[in-house]
């Protein structure tokens, strides 16, 4: 097996990883952590090849991905505060209300 | 090689990482076991020879994006029944839906026989070229991104302000 | 458009403009139309009689309109004058009009006068359409069409539930007998590929032609003419129709609607020609009518009902005299009793106006002085049904006994037995009417008996005119004026002696009717009443109409409506329709209940499915692609 194939196979196992952790977590802030994991899979798996080109393109694609994950992480930490603060629990569990 | 032996530690320390992340109860646990695998991936990235991304990985992620979280941590009173019952129902579905996903992955990946042999150090990213890059053909995206950050700005400011700004 | 055409059309015209500017314009307008249209139309009638007799008795054809082609076989509406369309078709315009005039005497107060007149028009339209119709197509469309004219005018004072119930009664009965014509029809149709009544006519020519049994044929369509004649069994209608206003009466159910099925057999005379079975079965019921209907008259005390009563028995003669061959006589006793009859209704209906709406003979009596002109028009028509000679109902009424004791197709002296007795019986209880309502002592309370006065001059007028034909209307030789087309009847060689005693018998039994009700009923009705008290069981009987309204409700009509409840409602309805939309509606309800739980409200459920669509698309592809 090359180092290509591993690291994909590794990016893999991180994503599964890290979606399992999405599904079976009960805390909100885990859940949240789990999802950049799934983030950082796929970052990897994007370097991998990447790294095989000439281009400076696969370079800027990262960084403009990391730059996107931060933005998302500071909005998504205050929309857990705030729904921690009204069901005063951050079990997702209590977080009900988009039922059908 | 020790490239080789550098990229199998790396990659279990990584695995380990995600690992705590499952099974810790306390959610500073989780977070540190979380900035252990970037720091991981970030080695990976170095033996990989992109050292430009590995910097920005530390940098970013762990720097700015795991020390926020970190606070959030310290700020949320973390003793609720999330921490009693760590799991949620769907455990076991979960675990197993994700199983299979990464063994149909993987036997899609066993299935393309190897491609073009790695050559370490082919790639243009060295940190020169990248800012040319970014900085003259990207330049639009790289504008682009000030406004999403700029956005992003605005958009948390109002979420936490809310309806006048109270307690939910 | 040319005479013949023209002759249905314009009934048709005053009844659409009657129907639609009729209230508007004033019964002046009203009148006007209703009673022009059908005299022009009589006029037309008696035009296109003298071109036919110009012609020597060829017929007139006229396609009106084609209204269809169905297989090769072209259907028109078209129209036919011939001998015995000529012949009705003068009675139904002729005494129409009359009565249209009448009419607008004795219905000037009712405000629904417009409407009265569209539907009179109406119903000398479709009754047009079924005498000079040229298939039985069209001859259907106007048996129909009447019989929904009919409907209409017997119930016209609709927001009496009973005078409603009536029109229905009239309506449904007709209907049953038109499934027996409609049947005949379709074997006709079947068997001969044309409705038309040359055609069939020609088809018959030399014998019944294969494949098809003339007497089925023939049975069937006398089913239908039973209904709309008021025969056995389907006789109920015509009592009850007396409910509408008496001009209605004299002129649908007495001169014109109710001799449709006389003549739908008289035109058909060539497929009864070749149907004994069918012909003797006319004639028994026919007679059997005529009895039937003869005993109960006897005991009604409703002046219209005795006559209602009367006209069954006197179409029932008609069906005798059609049904041993004579059909040239039959049609002659529908022409006589066409005035006769007519005069007699429009002469209860001055009576019942006089008297401001009394109809209990009972309470009647002494009118002769008072109402004389009235009196003196109803004792001609009285005289005439009772067939005292020379008036007309004497010529008609013999020929049928003659031919129903002499015919070679089936006359026999039973029939002739049974048709004397209702003779009798006919001459018995018209002048018991006569007694009861002029002539015996006044029984009338003060109030009626000071408002008698006589008719104005619309009623009276047309009175006097059906009288004079009553009385000499039997002069004219019909039966041989029609021969030509209805082949006559042959007596039996060897009965021919008993031509005139017969002739003899006949009379003797219209005077002694005459002497039995005046020695009855000299006084009022007093002395009959006794003898009716000895006889209880029987007077019950009679005057119960056998029971037969009674009998039908039971056996038809209740299990009728035991059946749309219980199964058609209940079980087919309720259970069977609703319940099937309710299951649907629960069924959905339920899938949808289920189905929302998959929306529980967990997050994490939700990325879970989504991890599926995931595996899902991923599996897929590799399939795939």
């Amino acid at each position: 097996m090359d180092r290509t194939q591993f690291l994909i196979g590794l990016s893999i196992a991180l994503f599964s990883l890290g979606l399992a952790g999405v599904i079976v977590r009960r805390n909100a802030l885990v859940m949240l952590m789990c999802m950049e994991l799934m983030v950082n899979a796929v970052v990897l798996s994007l370097v991998t090849v990447a790294a095989r080109g000439q281009d400076a393109a696969g370079a800027a694609y990262v960084f403009l991905i990391f730059v996107v994950a931060a933005a998302e992480i500071a909005i998504a930490i205050p929309i857990v505060l705030l729904l921690a603060r009204q069901r005063r629990s951050l079990d997702v569990g209590a977080y009900t209300a988009l039922g059908g | 090689m020790s490239e080789a032996a550098f990229l199998y530690l790396f990659s279990a320390a990584a695995v380990a990482g995600a690992l705590v992340m499952l099974v810790a109860r306390h959610p500073m646990r989780v977070a540190l076991g979380l900035i252990g695998t970037m720091l991981s991936l970030a080695g990976l990235y170095a033996v990989l020879g992109v050292h430009v991304i590995a910097v920005f990985q530390v940098l970013i992620y762990v720097g700015a994006v795991m020390v926020f979280m970190v606070f959030v941590i310290m700020l949320l009173d973390t003793r609720d029944p999330s921490f009693v019952a760590r799991y949620s129902r769907l455990l076991l579905p979960g675990a197993l839906a994700a199983a299979v996903l990464a063994a149909l992955l993987g036997a899609l990946l066993a299935r393309r026989g190897p491609g073009v042999p790695w050559v370490p150090g082919a790639a243009d990213f060295h940190l020169q070229p990248f800012s040319v890059a970014f900085l003259g053909r990207y330049w639009l995206h790289f504008e682009l991104t000030s406004v999403l950050l700029v956005i992003v700005v605005v958009a948390s400011i109002a979420v936490i302000k809310g309806r006048g700004g109270r307690d939910g | 458009m040319d005479l013949l055409t023209a002759i249905v059309l314009l009934p048709l015209a005053g009844f659409v403009v009657n129907g639609l500017l009729g209230a508007r314009l004033g019964r002046g307008f009203v009148s006007v139309v209703g009673c022009g249209l059908p005299i022009l139309a009589f006029a037309a009638a008696v035009r296109c009689f003298l071109v036919l007799t110009a012609a020597g008795g060829a017929p007139l054809l006229t396609t009106a309109y084609t209204w269809g082609t169905v297989g090769g076989h072209a259907f028109g509406i078209s129209f036919w004058f011939d001998r015995l369309s000529a012949v009705m078709a003068l009675i139904v315009t002729g005494v129409g009009s009359l009565i249209h005039v009448y009419s607008t005497g004795y219905m000037k107060d009712d405000p629904g006068y417009a409407r009265y007149f569209a539907y009179l028009n109406l119903f000398l339209f479709f009754m047009l359409m079924l005498v000079l119709g040229r298939s039985l197509l069209v001859c259907f469309v106007g048996w129909e069409g009447v019989g929904l004219a009919s409907y209409l005018l017997i119930g016209f004072w609709f927001e009496d539930p009973d005078k409603a119930r009536a029109g229905k009664k009239a309506f449904i009965t007709n209907r049953v007998g038109d499934a027996g014509f409609l049947l005949g029809m379709f074997l006709l149709y079947h068997a001969l590929g044309t409705l038309e009544f040359d055609g069939v006519q020609a088809a018959f020519a030399g014998g019944a032609p294969a494949m098809l049994s003339a007497d089925l044929v023939g049975i069937l369509l006398f089913i239908g003419a039973t209904g709309k004649s008021a025969q056995i069994p389907l006789h109920v209608w015509l009592p009850d129709a007396m409910a509408g206003p008496t001009p209605v009466s004299a002129l649908i159910h007495a001169a014109t609607m109710v001799t449709a099925g006389v003549y739908l057999v008289a035109r058909l005379n060539g497929i009864y020609a070749h149907a004994p079975v069918a012909s003797e079965l006319i004639a028994v019921v026919g007679v059997a009518t005529a009895l039937f209907a003869a005993t109960i008259a006897v005991t009604q005390t409703d002046i219209k009902k005795v006559l209602a009563w009367s006209t069954i028995s006197q179409l029932g003669y008609m069906f005798l005299a059609l049904g041993v061959g004579a059909y040239g006589v039959a049609v002659f006793h529908l022409y006589t009793h066409a005035f006769f009859k007519a005069c007699l209704f429009l002469g209860a209906g001055s009576v019942i106006h006089a008297l401001s709406g009394e109809q209990d003979i009972r309470r009647m009596g002494g009118l002769a002085r008072r109402i004389p002109l009235t009196f003196v028009t109803f004792a001609v028509a009285t005289a005439a049904i009772a067939g005292i000679p020379p008036l007309a109902g004497f010529f008609s009424k013999d020929e049928i006994l003659w031919f129903a004791f002499a015919s070679e197709r089936g006359g026999s002296p039973l029939l002739w037995a049974v048709g004397a007795a209702t003779a009798l019986l006919t001459a018995f209880y018209m002048f018991r009417l006569l007694w009861l309502t002029f002539l015996s002592p006044s029984r009338m309370d003060e109030k009626t008996a000071h408002h008698v006065h006589e008719s104005p001059a619309t009623m009276t007028g047309v009175l006097v005119v059906l009288a004079a034909l009553s009385a000499v209307g039997g002069f004219v030789a019909v039966p041989h004026f029609l021969s030509p087309l209805l082949p006559a009847a042959t007596a039996a060689a060897r009965l021919e002696e008993y031509e005139t005693p017969l002739l003899v018998v006949s009379v003797a039994i219209a005077v002694a009717g005459l002497l039995a009700a005046a020695l009855l009923y000299a006084q009022g009705p007093a002395r009959a009443d006794r003898l009716a008290a000895r006889v209880p069981r029987l007077h019950r009987l009679l005057s119960s109409r056998y029971y037969v309204d009674e009998l039908y409700e039971r056996v038809i009509t209740r299990p009728i409506q035991w059946l749309s409840d219980a199964v058609f409602l209940r079980v087919g309805d309720r259970w069977a329709i609703d319940g099937t939309l309710h299951g649907l509606a629960a069924l959905a309800r339920g899938a949808a209940g289920q189905l929302s739980r998959v929306q529980g409200g967990g997050v994490q459920r939700y990325v879970l499915l989504a991890a599926l669509g995931v595996l899902i698309s991923v599996v897929w592809v590799w399939r795939h692609v």
